[in-house]
């Protein structure tokens, strides 16, 4: 589009829009900082945006109601988000490889069975996933058949292990090793390098942003679920910062300015890695859309 | 692709067997072993199997067949105003020149925080005693509304929802789409005399086809799987005007342990999906022979 010129009437409407999508951040903001007696108040809209009086001290006391050990749950999510990305950016660089640039038997007919998992969605299949976690053999008093114990149900694995079987992340290696000239496998090899080693040594150093894309993209899914710590945790030990959250909903009922505090601080690492890298984040999005 | 006689890369094997296990065990078994469930009585503790009893169930239930009906309706009109608005918002941010960038990164915001915390927000939005919304309308003189718990409006707030936090997310894909249209096409339309809505009708429109249909195919699959709105908004109620099959599925599984008929709608659920993904595989390849990339 190279009409360049701006009719005012576009630039009321999309500020119009800007600020209705930035209402609900500004609303929970200022309510995080209310005191509940303001928010039983009828002041105007407009105080909706801008607390009377501020209470920075709902931000400790919100975290002590109810007996939450929200520090746990914080190191539950991110310990979920930390282990599923370094695993899933090992094991999906290192197919995405194989599958670009190496020749072994079978590697086409495995490459497009793989597609597979990318038209299933994950929610789907929580039953069934949920049904092998639970009689895995030998996991969690298991026996051989799977019989008698809770499998890997309440275990950090459970809550790591379905983020992990994605096959967006080897796509978008794939694609991008695939615009490697070929020419660098040849002299790396005349160097004595093994496959390995140049996927170690070459491949690797010159990846980043995929790296990067794909770390944002799996942080996203990781951090911001809750259908799946829902399913498979019941245990307070194992609890999630947004199962966490929904708990705390219905334990807090009416303290709107408690519920809203937590919801600042559960979104504000996302909307730092967002702010931090926000390339990598569009370029996620934008190449499972197109080349997905 | 390569059919020369090469050198058998072994490595090969031990690079994608970690991928491949995880892909197998979680992914391709899952399907397998949830055919198999649909035919049992499963609920944690015992299994028997019950034939055929599980599909006749649901058959007879009013609830399965109010959310098939909630999931379509909530499946397409959150489909129509994503992409509509999507679309028509990427056109306009892209006339924006310098601006383009704050006002997408204000768009597109929602789409990094969580389902679980925009529920939330929302549903602080929508309390009817002391919520935004109510307060907005009152302050003009309209008359209170219960929002999610009034059975007419429940649905409309959590696509209200949806719409709010998906529609950055195809604003992004559409501008990438329209950016890598060739402007020498808009240039030659200019000197033929082409008006912005010919312009878009006969260049941006048909050029932008392989990705409204990839966004479409996504899109719907996403939205005939909602759950966490629902659950958290809503839970499915008032009187289980806003229950979408998947929160039928998680009710009868997992409040329920009913897992063998969770299992039987979990099936009806795939088949819809592989059609759609069928459909994607038939008609959507013409799409890649378009140069986008």
């Amino acid at each position: 589009m190279t009409n360049k010129k701006m009719s005012p009437v576009i630039t009321i409407l999309l500020l119009l829009l800007c600020v209705i999508m930035l209402i609900p951040f500004a609303v929970m903001l200022s309510t995080s900082l209310k005191s509940m007696q303001e928010i039983y108040s009828r002041g105007g809209v407009m105080h909706f945006f801008i607390p009377k009086e501020v209470h920075w001290e709902n931000f400790i006391d919100a975290f002590k109601f109810g007996g939450a050990n929200w520090l746990k749950y914080f190191g539950n999510s991110l310990l979920v988000t930390v282990v599923t990305i370094l695993v899933s950016l090992c094991i999906n660089s290192m197919a995405g490889y194989a599958f670009a640039r190496l020749n072994f038997r079978g590697r086409d007919v495995l490459f497009f069975a793989s597609l597979v998992g990318m038209m299933i969605p994950p929610q789907a299949t929580i039953v069934p996933v949920f049904f092998i976690l639970r009689h895995f053999p030998l996991a969690g008093g298991n026996s051989i058949l799977g019989q008698g114990g809770t499998g890997f149900i309440n275990t950090h694995f459970a809550l790591v292990a379905p983020y992990l079987a994605g096959a967006y992340g080897v796509f978008l290696f794939r694609q991008h090793f695939l615009n490697f000239p070929k020419s660098l496998d040849d002299a790396a090899t005349v160097d004595g390098l093994g496959r390995f080693g140049i996927f170690v040594r070459i491949y690797i150093p010159l990846s980043k942003p995929i790296f990067a894309t794909l770390m944002t993209t799996k942080a996203i899914q990781c951090w911001n679920d809750y259908t799946w710590p829902l399913i498979v945790t019941s245990s307070e030990e194992m609890r999630t910062l947004q199962v966490a959250l929904v708990l705390f909903k219905d334990a807090v009922t009416t303290q709107w300015n408690y519920l809203m505090v937590v919801t600042c601080i559960i979104i504000l690492p996302l909307l730092i890695l967002f702010f931090v890298a926000q390339k990598s984040f569009v370029e996620g999005i934008v190449s499972s859309g197109i080349k997905g | 692709m390569m059919k020369k006689k090469k050198k058998q890369d072994n490595v090969a094997y031990a690079m994608i067997a970690p991928y491949y296990i995880f892909m197998l065990v979680f992914i391709l078994l899952p399907i397998l072993i949830n055919i198999f469930l649909s035919f049992t009585d499963y609920n944690l503790n015992t299994m028997n199997f019950v034939g055929l009893k599980n599909y006749t169930r649901m058959l007879n239930d009013p609830i399965l067949k109010k959310s098939i009906i909630n999931t379509l309706v909530y499946s397409v009109v959150t489909l129509v105003l994503n992409m509509g608005l999507g679309l028509l918002i990427s056109i306009l941010v892209l006339r924006t020149g310098k601006a383009l960038g704050v006002i997408r990164t204000i768009i597109f915001l929602p789409y990094v925080i969580s389902m679980a915390s925009a529920s939330m927000i929302w549903l602080w939005i929508y309390e009817p005693g002391y919520g935004l919304l109510n307060s907005i309308i009152t302050y003009f003189g309209g008359v209170s509304k219960d929002w999610v718990y009034d059975v007419k409006l429940a649905m409309g707030c959590i696509i209200l929802v949806t719409v709010w936090k998906f529609v950055g997310y195809n604003m992004v894909i559409y501008t990438s789409g329209i950016m890598n249209i060739p402007a020498q096409l808009y240039e030659a339309a200019m000197i033929d005399g082409a008006n912005v809505w010919n312009q878009f009708k006969y260049i941006t429109w048909p050029m932008l086809r392989p990705i409204t249909f990839f966004l479409m195919i996504t899109g719907f699959i996403n939205n005939f799987n909602v759950f966490e709105q629902v659950s958290i908004l809503t839970g499915g109620g008032p009187v289980n005007s806003t229950t979408t099959l998947m929160h039928q599925i998680y009710i009868r599984g997992f409040v329920d342990y009913q897992f063998g008929y969770a299992s039987a709608i979990t099936v009806l659920m795939m088949v819809v999906v592989s059609i759609v993904t069928a459909l994607n595989f038939r008609y959507g390849s013409q799409g890649q022979n378009t140069d986008l990339s």
